[in-house]
């Protein structure tokens, strides 16, 4: 039966692996995913979850466990946070590079030793380079409806992806929203059961992938993770016409008719985002809302697209890449992505929420006015704009 | 047709003759003695040692990430065999010494901890042959490698002890020399439920320094002269596998290479280290090790 | 293949062989067996000339010769 209530983005997860029908759970607790595991712990115990729940001693062998356990057949969940992904850094690269699809929840939360426990997205963002699928959610809903899609996508025989389904700690995995868990049954016609084509380390039916050079093997991987654009959305529109929900694939853009400037957000910052950009065009504002859903893969050609339409882009960093060319990781890609359209946007980048700082209505409101000033003059005042040295006039 | 007689019996045997391990080296003695105990339901999980290089060559399912990883990867293997209520299937997770002893410990003791229903070995030849012969934590007293060519200046971990003291069902020392022994502990350990842990101190002609037609004669001195004495710890007991007439301990030490450095005292040393160790196990063997 | 590296190769004398097995039973690569008259064979496909069974027999029925020469 499905049911309605508040939940937390941490019990959202649990439910969309129990959902999902993990059979494998190897899992180390960290700040602010623990509540994840634990409700993962509490779902088995009380017999609604059926699955083999590990307690592993640290993150680096969760993983490690997860790639055991999906080589050998079984459909696998996990899920870490900030150092916790640093200290599995070295496991997360076998997952896309053996091309097992396993799902696993990347809580948000800024690294150490430049912050506490509170999100920004430095701590995914600093494993986009290994093959992970990243898809970034903005509340409860999101996350449960983002992993059951994971595997959808990631055990698709022509993509074998692992899926990180991002989300900010605290303004997600702690802050309740109402939640639709859909009916088992009708998930289990949606989602078959997990049977990788290439792997079985079963005695007498022993199988791994065929010998290929290791530029062949990169190559494979490259190729899977741009196929796997087409699959995300394809997936995203089947799961809308099954379920009633759909996220708009890698990119949505939200309230952009006729918008000059737009800003591009990633994770919860979109639904503050959303009610300023209502509030704005009411009082007249040509602005407009792009959420970034995918991160990986980088979804270009979809930028390249719709960019042009627009007359100044601000991307939103709620990351740091110290000494990097300019700027935080998604701006410096979507520059990348835009260098060769001749009629591109004027790009402004914005660092906000650094450290899980909150992003407030008036911050956004901030960079939406600077865009705007930028789309009139044609210029644009700061390259890079860390948004929390201003004095907006707020108690922070 | 001999080379058919040959290809029959690799089958048989589970293991492909002809390894890329260097000649002599007894990590592919260790797999074929340990295979034909196990048997073709086995599943091997594993990486780290040179002797690694005889794994590619055996003829059961076989998997590995990386050897910082020992005992890993085989709990999530365990966890989907149980899933798919395959339990049956023996997963032997394997590692060498720097594997076992060292960088994977914590991982190897935490398996332990859970009572992973693994057969954990390690292949132990004392240092970190694959890389060129480094010292590794299991590398003995006085033992030349290349990052201690004076001799190293520390004891040889006592992995088995450790890994008892997690009180898991079963624990065993083994050698090569010795494979009926060996292949009997493996027999046992495959009947029990939980974790089992078995380390087999493997000869190395490269890096320990002799002629290769000698491995198992150096091997056979290890446990001859108490260096590498044979018990098991089955549920906390303690029980001698043997117990030789000792032999003084320099002709063990004479036998190879890295030891060549060895002054006079530091030999007496070993020998008083060995002599205290042999009047222990004596002494507890047949009590209960736990406190 | 193995005739590459193999300086030594091993040679068996099926006379002073007694059949106790401990060839077969200590090499480490399996490339020597008894066959059914319990004498021993061969693979020189895959043989590394190591020399472990001629230093376990014991009765000194093999002998390691020149490579080429067995």
């Amino acid at each position: 039966m499905s049911f309605t209530r508040m939940m937390e983005g941490n019990e959202a997860a649990a439910w969309g692996a129990k959902l999902a029908r993990a059979e494998v759970v190897p899992a180390y607790p960290i700040t602010p995913q623990t509540e994840l595991i634990s409700n993962i712990a509490t779902l088995i115990a009380d017999g609604t979850m059926k699955a083999e729940y590990i307690k592993v001693e640290g993150e680096h062998t969760a993983m490690a466990a997860a790639v055991g356990a999906s080589v050998a057949g079984a459909r696998v969940f996990t899920a870490s946070s900030s150092q916790g992904l640093a200290f599995m850094e070295e496991a997360l690269w076998q997952p896309p590079g053996r091309r097992l699809p396993i799902v696993m929840c990347m809580v948000n939360r800024t690294m150490g030793p430049l912050g506490g426990l509170r999100p920004d997205h430095t701590d995914s963002l600093l494993q986009r380079d290994l093959g992970w699928i990243q898809l970034y959610c903005e509340n409860s809903q999101e996350v449960l409806d983002t992993i059951l899609m994971g595997y959808k996508v990631g055990e698709d025989r022509d993509i074998y992806l692992p899926v990180g389904v991002c989300y900010d700690g605290y303004f997600v995995s702690a802050t309740a929203t109402p939640t639709t868990v859909p009916d088992q049954a009708e998930v289990d016609k949606w989602l078959p059961p997990y049977r990788h084509e290439w792997y079985s380390l079963i005695p007498g039916e022993f199988k791994m992938p065929p010998p290929q050079s290791f530029v062949q093997m990169r190559m494979g991987l490259e190729d899977a993770l741009q196929r796997s654009k087409k699959a995300i959305e394809a997936v995203d529109k089947d799961y809308k016409r099954r379920f009633g929900r759909g996220y708009d694939g890698l990119l949505e853009e939200y309230n952009c008719k006729d918008a000059e400037a737009v800003i591009m957000t990633m994770g919860s910052m979109t639904g503050t985002a959303r009610d300023v950009v209502d509030i704005m065009r009411d009082k007249g504002k040509n602005v407009g809302l792009i959420k970034m859903r995918g991160f990986r893969p980088f979804p270009t050609e979809e930028l390249q697209r719709i960019a042009p339409k627009y007359k100044a882009l601000a991307v939103v960093d709620r990351n740091n890449s110290f000494g990097s060319a300019g700027g935080g990781i998604v701006s410096m890609e979507v520059a990348r992505a835009l260098y060769s359209v001749p009629d591109r946007p004027l790009l402004l980048n914005f660092h906000v929420g650094l450290s899980g700082t909150d992003v407030t209505m008036r911050q956004i409101e901030y960079m939406y006015k600077e865009t705007l000033k930028a789309a009139e003059t044609g210029k644009v005042r700061r390259v890079v704009d860390w948004v929390e040295t201003h004095d907006l006039g707020e108690v922070m | 047709m001999i080379s058919e007689k040959f290809d029959r019996r690799y089958s048989d045997i589970l293991i492909q003759g002809g390894t890329q391990c260097c000649p002599g080296c007894g990590g592919p003695l260790f797999w074929k003695l340990a295979l034909e105990a196990l048997g073709p339901e086995t599943i091997v999980y594993g990486d780290g040692p040179c002797a690694m290089c005889a794994l590619r060559s055996i003829k059961v399912p076989f998997f590995a990430i990386h050897f910082s990883f020992i005992a890993d990867g085989a709990t999530g293997i365990s966890a989907a065999m149980r899933a798919k209520g395959r339990e049956d299937i023996t997963i032997v997770s394997s590692g060498g010494d720097g594997a076992t002893g060292d960088i994977s410990l914590g991982k190897v003791s935490a398996a332990a901890e859970r009572n992973e229903n693994i057969i954990q070995v390690c292949i132990d030849n004392e240092a970190y042959m694959n890389t060129g012969i480094q010292k590794s934590g299991l590398t003995p007293y006085g033992a030349w490698t290349t990052t201690t060519p004076a001799g190293k200046e520390s004891n040889k971990k006592d992995v088995p002890l450790i890994i008892a003291a997690h009180k898991v069902p079963y624990v065993a020392t083994a050698s090569v020399a010795y494979p009926r022994d060996l292949q009997a502990k493996l027999r046992k350990a495959k009947e029990i439920k939980g974790f089992k842990y078995i380390h087999t101190v493997i000869p190395c002609p490269t890096g320990w320094r002799f002629d290769p037609a000698k491995s198992v004669e150096v091997t056979r001195l290890g446990v001859d002269t108490w260096t590498w004495p044979l018990y098991e710890i089955e549920k906390g007991v303690l029980k001698m596998s043997r117990k030789p007439e000792q032999k003084p301990v320099t002709e063990y030490l004479k036998a190879q290479g890295r030891f060549r450095g060895l002054k006079e005292l530091q030999v007496e040393h070993i020998q008083a280290e060995v002599d205290a160790r042999r009047k222990n196990l004596i002494a507890q063997d047949g009590k209960s090790l736990t406190i | 293949m193995s005739q590459m590296v193999r300086a030594f190769a091993p040679k068996a004398d099926p006379d002073k062989c007694v059949g106790c097995g401990n060839c077969q039973l200590y090499c480490p690569e399996g490339t020597v067996m008894l066959d059914e008259n319990k004498k021993p064979i061969y693979d020189y496909r895959y043989c590394k000339g190591c020399g472990v069974c001629a230093n376990e027999c014991p009765v000194h029925a093999i002998e390691m010769v020149k490579e080429g020469t067995q």
